[in-house]
Parts: structure tokens; sequence; C-alpha cells
């Protein structure tokens, strides 16, 4: 998702302004000259500054020269444009999607129930064949929980799968 | 806050639900409690001086009880979100957590809705009363020259350190500057970082006045590069018989200081407080956790259920006033 | 003489060189699995700690974080996943070398020069401990405020790409860090009634979130790349003689870095990488060879960070002040040990002490067989398909995350910065800026904060003492250095139209 330099340095601009306003607004404290606002706004404004040069265009020369001194040294970049942008984008949602379902479930199904559907899902959603992906699902996350409960005593939550460690 | 709460009930529900799937229902087996392990809850991070109180606490408990205790670190929002998870953990006496006396300040400041009151306590283990600390070539040989000095001084001309602006020590000065009958912040606070820090920078030669338990204060003191005035304590420290109180050099002053105990959820049946509260008297009385803290200077001081209860209380009221006198409380 | 026999006898009792093993294989796992730093190795050793002698203790705390500090390079190089914020500086370097299929010359620059970068590191221990002690003590907030200050400025120097976005970047990473009550007015700031958020965010979900989880991002969006060409794995330590040859006034300059960092309390192993990294590629003669698999920088940095390990023992042993978080939880279990900090240490139990330097030398000697068994294992993820290793990763972060506080905020923050990291990098804004951002940021506003209460609001002490006013001028040199070369640049592109 590559967007164009007008659309981030308008968001790192607005953000800036975010910033310095919501910095503005922190109450000062009795004997500090410099309080918790100065930082914030200081940064916001660096912020907008930052913003409206990259969305002007300036020092995007350096970025072309990077990338011609790479391809110089590794050849044509290899991280080639998806080809449904809309549907590549709706993908790369599934990693975060898979780690928010961690949170929710995971203290609910238990620790190695809530693993083995993350693996399952993000080996199938990588192209993995059922017979890479099912085993992969059942062994990983015991692996895992030995490692973590039984030797660094991470408190993983054993809910309807308690393991016998 | 509202998702806070649901959390924690939603927490204790599939706690619940595990457990009757397991097959023990909550609050069945008091009789023969504990008949699983227990957790004890330290709202701070593994290594510092909270951590360590907890291991040595449930080493103890645990040899006692005949059941693993296992600390879990729970840490993040400053101390909230573990002394949040202590007060919403089921109450059925197998997860404990040490309570310090951060509980009696945040909500002061509304960080939280948490107070004292919503805890069963259970044992007050450990107090320490702040100190004066200044630099060991300081021209202040004793706390009346210091207090005279700072008396005479402009406000805002000398500087102490010792921890964030509003903690702890911080309360500390406030409160005895304001036994001098003084503003304040006669007396300018530079926030950092914690107690070391602020030492480091008495060494320095950037402050003049670090304000903090003997303990933190103790490995400069032993280089060499700061000396103690008085403690702030209605007794002197029986490892640091050198350093005077207050109280013998300027008469009785009542200091804020910090203090560490064990406690449960609310709602914790009597009988399994009744068992935990003789374990951890046990505890507070074994030769193990007098010589972990004599050893790191960390003072002993013990109370019961309702005493602590009231401790804890007394506490809450006098960080109360300070927060309000340092302009630091929220309305 | 007495006191190093019984130093020896000490460290050679059975249960502290098995402790020491041990350790070193947990910290050698721990920190090359994505999502775990040398902290959390650390962190999670001392409840083991607990069970053992006082010199097994630490030995097991300095051995556990002197092999994840090197091992945090290993899931760097080899998937673009820093396992450490101190290998953050340097990892597109090193991926880029897997990339041009040199993995094992890579890891190796990592291996030996963390190895003997370590050995410098223990020997400023022994040699300088009350030099370098009296330097740190003579740092007050105005030398960090400007230390802070330069280490920020790496950003624009590690990033390959504009410099105005490497900017950006930091300072969106410095806003980060403004979030939450860990300022120097204790006021909670950017927290949204967001309880977990008071503590502010910790640097290692913001780094799991923008390398790893983007990483697997990534790799779900774009096709398999090609395999790498199938060929032997050549010998890990075999081009490293030659490079010290090649690099040694560079590796030196990093040891001196390392520990100069190291010793000051809380700058530590992390800004030392940044520093040297960026320092190497300032002062190269084929600065353009940076980022696309040039092993100039590894070597400075790699022997920098280690160093700074090293010597960030000196402040915590004689004053108990932590030079980093590592010292700082090591403290917790030297008080635990009856090892209490402070120079008695060095009087009264000087074969404790002996004891302490002996292991230091034997952890970064046995890191190197260690090093090299884990490199080979590591090495047959490059050869694993990408669907079996991805998901993975994406559990071991998860259950990173939320080992660093037992608490599941940490792995929402994680999913966060994922999209964030990955969204930046997509657009040219280098994430390792950002990192660096969060890192350095409380450092930043706290020293100056405090430097002006101290001054009664004036900023003339910023440039009046002498360590002060040397840190300024580099710091502002190295400020004014884009905008001279931009304009340099302007000056000679006209001057050629002139001449067409």
């Amino acid at each position: 998702m590559r967007l164009s330099d007008r659309v981030t340095g308008s968001f790192v601009a607005t953000l800036g302004v975010l910033a310095t306003y919501g910095g503005s607004q922190f109450p000062p404290v009795p004997g500090q000259d410099v309080g918790p606002s100065v930082f914030p706004m200081v940064i916001g404004i660096g912020l907008i500054l930052c913003g409206l040069m990259i969305a002007l265009g300036i020092g995007h020369s350096y970025e072309d020269e990077a990338e011609a001194d790479l391809a110089a040294v590794q050849g044509p970049s290899q991280q080639a444009e998806p080809a449904s942008p809309l549907g590549s984008r709706l993908w790369a949602l599934l990693p975060p999607g898979l780690l928010l379902f961690y949170v929710y479930a995971v203290d609910r199904i238990g620790f190695v129930p809530t693993a083995a559907l993350m693996i399952f899902a993000s080996a199938l959603a990588f192209g993995a064949r059922l017979r890479v992906a099912l085993p992969l699902a059942a062994l990983a996350p015991i692996a895992i929980h030995l490692i973590f409960y039984k030797l660094l005593r991470v408190p993983l939550p054993p809910g309807l799968l308690p393991m016998p460690w | 806050m509202s998702s806070f709460t649901r959390r924690g009930v939603i927490a204790s529900a599939s706690t619940l639900l595990a457990s009757s799937i397991v097959g023990i229902k909550p609050g069945f087996s008091q009789a023969n409690y504990p008949s699983r392990p227990i957790t004890l809850i330290c709202p701070w991070g593994a290594g510092g001086g909270t951590d360590a109180t907890a291991r040595i606490i449930a080493q103890v408990m645990e040899q006692k009880l005949g059941q693993p205790v296992n600390v879990v670190n729970r840490t993040g929002g400053n101390g909230v979100v573990g002394h949040t998870a202590i007060s919403t953990a089921s109450p059925d006496g197998y997860t404990i957590g040490l309570l310090t006396v951060e509980i009696a300040m945040m909500h002061w400041q509304g960080l939280t809705t948490l107070t004292p009151k919503d805890y069963a306590p259970l044992a007050l283990m450990n107090v320490d009363a702040p100190a004066i600390q200044v630099k060991a070539d300081s021209p202040y040989k004793t706390i009346n020259e210091l207090a005279d000095a700072i008396k005479a001084a402009p406000p805002g001309k000398l500087k102490a350190s010792g921890t964030g602006q509003g903690g702890i020590w911080h309360l500390a000065l406030v409160g005895w500057l304001q036994s001098l009958g003084l503003q304040p912040n006669h007396v300018a606070w530079v926030p950092s970082n914690g107690a070391a820090p602020g030492m480091q920078d008495l060494a320095a030669g950037g402050i003049d006045i670090v304000p903090c338990s003997l303990p933190e204060a103790r490995p400069m003191i032993d280089a060499g590069r700061a000396k103690s005035l008085a403690i702030l304590a209605a007794e002197r420290n029986p490892q640091f018989p050198n350093v005077p109180t207050l109280n013998e050099q300027m008469g009785p002053h009542k200091s804020v200081g910090v203090w560490r105990g064990i406690a449960g959820p609310k709602g914790l049946p009597a009988e399994v407080q009744d068992k935990l509260v003789t374990v951890l008297k046990d505890v507070y009385e074994s030769k193990e956790y007098k010589d972990f803290m004599s050893n790191r200077g960390f003072g002993t001081q013990w109370a019961e259920k309702a005493a602590f209860g009231q401790f804890m209380d007394e506490s809450d009221k006098q960080m109360g006033e300070a927060m309000k006198a340092a302009g630091l409380a929220k309305a | 003489m007495n006191e190093l026999l019984e130093a020896f006898r000490l460290v050679l009792a059975p249960d502290v060189l098995i402790a020491i093993l041990l350790s070193s294989i947990y910290g050698l796992v721990v920190g090359s699995l994505p999502g775990l730093s040398a902290t959390m190795a650390t962190a999670l050793l001392v409840p083991v700690t607990f069970y053992l002698s006082p010199i097994a203790a630490v030995a097991s705390i300095i051995a556990a974080s002197a092999m994840a500090i090197f091992s945090g390079d290993i899931p760097g190089c080899l998937l673009r996943i820093p396992g450490t914020p101190a290998s953050a500086a340097y990892t597109d370097e090193a991926y880029a070398m897997t990339r041009n299929g040199q993995a094992e010359v890579a890891l190796g620059a990592g291996l030996w020069f963390s190895a003997l970068g370590g050995i410098a590191g223990t020997i400023s221990l022994v040699v300088m401990a009350p030099v370098l002690a009296e330097l740190a003590l003579n740092f007050s907030t105005y030398e960090y405020f400007w230390l802070a200050f330069l280490g920020l400025m790496c950003a624009t120097l590690v990033a390959r790409s504009s410099p105005v976005k490497a900017i950006a970047s930091m300072l969106i990473g410095l806003l980060v860090a403004c979030i939450g009550m860990e300022n120097p007015g204790g006021v909670p700031r950017f927290t949204f009634g967001v309880a977990e958020l008071l503590g502010g965010i910790e640097p290692i979900p913001a780094l799991v979130g923008v390398f790893a989880v983007s990483e697997v991002i990534r790799a779900i969006v774009s096709p398999e790349p090609p395999p790498l060409p199938a060929r032997k794995f050549g010998r890990i330590l075999a081009g490293q003689l030659a490079l010290t040859r090649k690099y040694w006034r560079q590796m030196t300059r990093g040891n001196v870095v390392g520990i100069i960092i190291g010793v000051l309390p809380g700058a530590g192993a992390d800004m030392a990488a940044w520093v040297s990294y960026a320092m190497s590629k300032r002062f190269s003669r084929e600065p353009k060879k940076f980022g696309t698999g040039h092993p100039e920088g590894l070597v400075e940095a790699g022997a920098s960070n280690n160093a700074s390990l090293a010597s960030g023992w000196v402040p915590a042993l004689l004053f108990g002040i932590p030079g980093d978080t590592i010292t700082a939880i090591a403290i917790g279990v030297l008080y635990m040990k009856g090892l209490n900090p402070g120079p008695t240490l060095f009087t009264e139990r000087a074969s404790s002490m002996y004891a302490l330097y002996i292991i230091f030398i034997l952890a970064n000697i046995i890191m190197i067989p260690l090093g090299i068994m884990m490199i080979r294992a590591a090495s047959s993820i490059l050869r694993a398909p990408r669907a079996a290793i991805m998901p993975v990763i994406l559990v071991c972060c998860a259950v990173g995350a939320f080992a660093t506080g037992n608490n599941l905020f940490a792995v929402i923050l994680v999913a966060v910065f994922g999209i964030i990291g990955y969204v930046m990098e997509n657009n040219g804004f280098p994430v390792a800026a950002m990192v660096l951002g969060i890192v350095m940021g409380t450092m930043v506003e706290q020293s100056f904060v405090t430097s002006l209460i101290k001054s009664d609001g004036s900023l003339l002490p910023f440039f009046e003492r002498p360590v002060s006013a040397v840190l300024a001028a580099m710091t502002i040199s190295a400020l004014l250095w884009p905008a001279f070369i931009w304009s340099w640049r302007r000056f000679r592109l006209r001057r050629q139209e002139h001449a067409l």
C-alpha cells in the first residue's frame, strides 16, 4: 500500500496539529517552568514542518538515490507490488486481527487452543496445505507452551486444555 | 475505567469456568485450603525491591503451606494494572497480592478509583521511613543546620530530588517543609526516575538534598559520596544506628513513608483469611524473612487484618493531605 | 593473589559452571526468539536465581544477558526481525547481507565482534572501574540532554531514506514516548482514560510490532520470494580474522564508544549500537555501501553493544545505579544474594569481584562455540517454508509481548504497531528511527526539564560545562550537516547547469 508523499505528508502534519493542540491542553505543574505541554508541542510543530516538507517533495531525491544504490548491489527489488491491491490490503489485516483474537480468546479457551487456531488460520493464509497446517497447529502451540510456561514461568492461561506439566 | 472493570469481571468469570471444568468449585475445599498452587501478584517488575520482597514472602509461605506460591509480576499503568488485578481476582484465596503505598496515592491524582478499601487486608510486612541525605562534603552537619539553611534561602534556591513529581519522597519533603512553616515549593523539586538517579545527581553536585529511604541511599553513603542527616521516623533504623531521628533533633514529626503488605480481593472467606494470616505471621517471624530484610536494610513492621486496614486508611488520609498541600491532588 | 585463587575456586565450583552453561544456552534461545529481548531474558531468570548460590546467581545473569544481546542479531539477520532494540540499528544491513548470500559472514561478525567487545568491556571494568565511575558521576542532566539529543540525530544517519522522513519517524517515536505519566510533571498525557497507558508504551511491544508483525504482514501480501540459492552454509568464523584486520580501527572505536556509553547510567547497549553504527557510516570511506550489505557498520556496532554491556556494570557495582535495564535487574539480584553494591564489594569481598570478572571473560569465550552451534541451528530457518515459519512467529510475538508484564494490553499494542510499522515502511518512513525515538524520548525530556529546574530556567549551563559544551558542539554540527550537504549539492548542481 504505497501512498503518495502528498497523502503521507498531510497525515504527518495533521498528527502534528493534533499533538500541538493536545499538548497545549495539559495543566502546568507548580515549580516547573517547562511544563508537560512543552514537549508534545515542540514535537507537534516538528511534525507539522516535516509533514509539509514531505508533502512538497523535499528530500525525495534521497529516497530514489538510496533505492538506486540498493538496486545496484542487489539487483531489482524483490518485493514486487501485489497483483490485487484491495484483496491484499485485506490480507494485511489478518496478522493484527489474529493478535486481537488472541487477546479476546486466550483467557476464555486457554492458550493452546487459541494458539492452534491462530497458527492454523495464518498457515492457510500463507498457502500451506492441510498436510502441513494441521500438524503445525497441533504441535507448535504445545512446544511454545512448554518453553514459556515451564521454562520461563510465564503464566499462560490453561483454559479448556490444561497441559500435563 | 469501565472497560477495565469489565475485563476483570470477564477474567474472573473465565477462571470460574475453567475451574468448574477441572472440577474444583470455588469456595469448595476451604477446609483443606490450600489444595492447589497460590498466585501472588506483584504490581511491579522483576528485579526491584518490591519484587524481591514478594519473592522472599512467597518462598517462605511455600515452605509453611506445602503448596507452591508463584509470584506473577503484573506491571503496567504505573502499578494500576497490578493493583486492579489483585482487587478483581476471584476471592477464593488462590490469588492474593502485594499492595504498595501507591494504592494510597493514585486515587488522589484521579488515576484510578481503587482505594485501600477495595481489598481484604491480610498483613502489613514492611515500612520504610524517609531519611534526609546531603552530599558528603556539604557544609550542613546536622539536620538543624540544614533546616536553618533552607529557611534562610530564598524559595526555589535549594533543589531536591529522589523520585518523580508527586512521588512518595516528594510528599515526605513537602510534609517536612510544612512542619517548618514553609511553603511546599520552598525547596524546588527536581523529578527523577527513582532514588538511585537522584543520589547520583546529589553526588554529581546537581542538587542539594535527597529525601529517600536509607536502603536506597546506602550505596552512595558507603561510597563516601553522601551522608544521611536524619531519619523521619519514631525510632532509629537498627541497620543505620548512627543516623539520628528527626524527633531527637527537632521534636515530633510524623512523616509519610513507603510500606508493603499482603492483601486479597474483597470477599475473601474468613477461614481463608485466618489461614493466610497465620502463615504470614510465621513468615514475618521466620529467620529467612528477618535476615533478608535486615540484609537489604528494609524495615519490618507487622499489622494484621483490621489493624492493617486501619494503617492503610491512615496512610491514605496522610497522603491525601500532603498531595493537596503540594497541589498534586485532583479536585 | 590469594583472592584471585579464591575467585577461581568460586567460579570453578560445579554449580557455577553448570549455571553459566545452562543460562548461556537459555540466553541464546530467548534472545533469538522474535519478540523476546535480552532484558526479558534477564527478568525471567530472576525467580530461578532465587534458588542459586550468590556467585551462580550473578553468573547466570551475566551469561544470559551477554548471549541474548548477541543472539538478538540472529532473527534480525535471517528474517529482518531484530530480537532486541540494540540490534534494530543494523538489522537492515544484516538482512541485506543474508539476501546477498552472506548470512554466515553477517552472523559471524555479530558473534566474533560481540565476544571481542565483551572482553574489551570486561577489561575496562577490571582496569578502569574507578575512573569510569568518576566519569559517570560527572555526567549531570545537562550532559545527558545533549547525549540523548545526539542519539536522536543518529536516526537520519542510520536510515536509507529521505532525512525528512527519518526525522518525521523519529518525532512520531518521541510522541509515542510522551504517552503516559512517566514525564517530569507526573501528568498523564495522551492516555485517553486507558489505565494501561499510564505507565507509557514500553519499547519492546512497539519493537515487536513494527518489525516482526509488519514483516509477517509484508510476507502475507507479497508473493513468496524466490528461495535463496541452495548452497552450503560457509564457515562462520572464516572471514572474521580478515575483517578484524581490515576494520580494526572501527572495532576499537566501537569498543571505546560502547564502554563510554555503557558506563553512563540510563544509556546502555541500545544507544551504543545506534551511535556506533551511525559513527561508522559517518566516518566511513564508503558510506554509500551502508545498508546494502556492507559489514563495516556491523563490526563497529557489534563491538560496541557488548562492550557497553560489561561497562554498564561499573556504576551498578560501585553505586547501585543501573546502567541500563539489564543491570537494573542485576542490582536486584545482587541485593537478594547479599552482594550489596558499593565500594566495599571491591575491598571486603574482592574475591567475589574477581569471580565476576572471570565469569564475564568466560561467558564471552564460550559465546563463540555456543554461538556457532546456535547460528547453524537457526540457519535452517532459511530453508523452511515461509508458511510454517510466519505463523509460529506471530504466536511468539503474542506470547513474548504478554510476558513483558503478564499483561494482555501489550499484545494489543503489538497489533497496533504492526499496522503502523507496515504502513510507515511501505511509504519510506524508516521504522528503526521511530523505535529510536521511543527509546530515547523520556530521557530527552527528563534531562531537559530537570536541567532547567536546576539552573532556575537558564540555558547557560547547557553550554558552559566543559563536557556539555563539547557534546553541544557535536550535536549542533550533526544537526547542520544534512542542511550543509543539501545546499552543497544544490550549489554543485547549479554549477553543472551553468557549465552546460
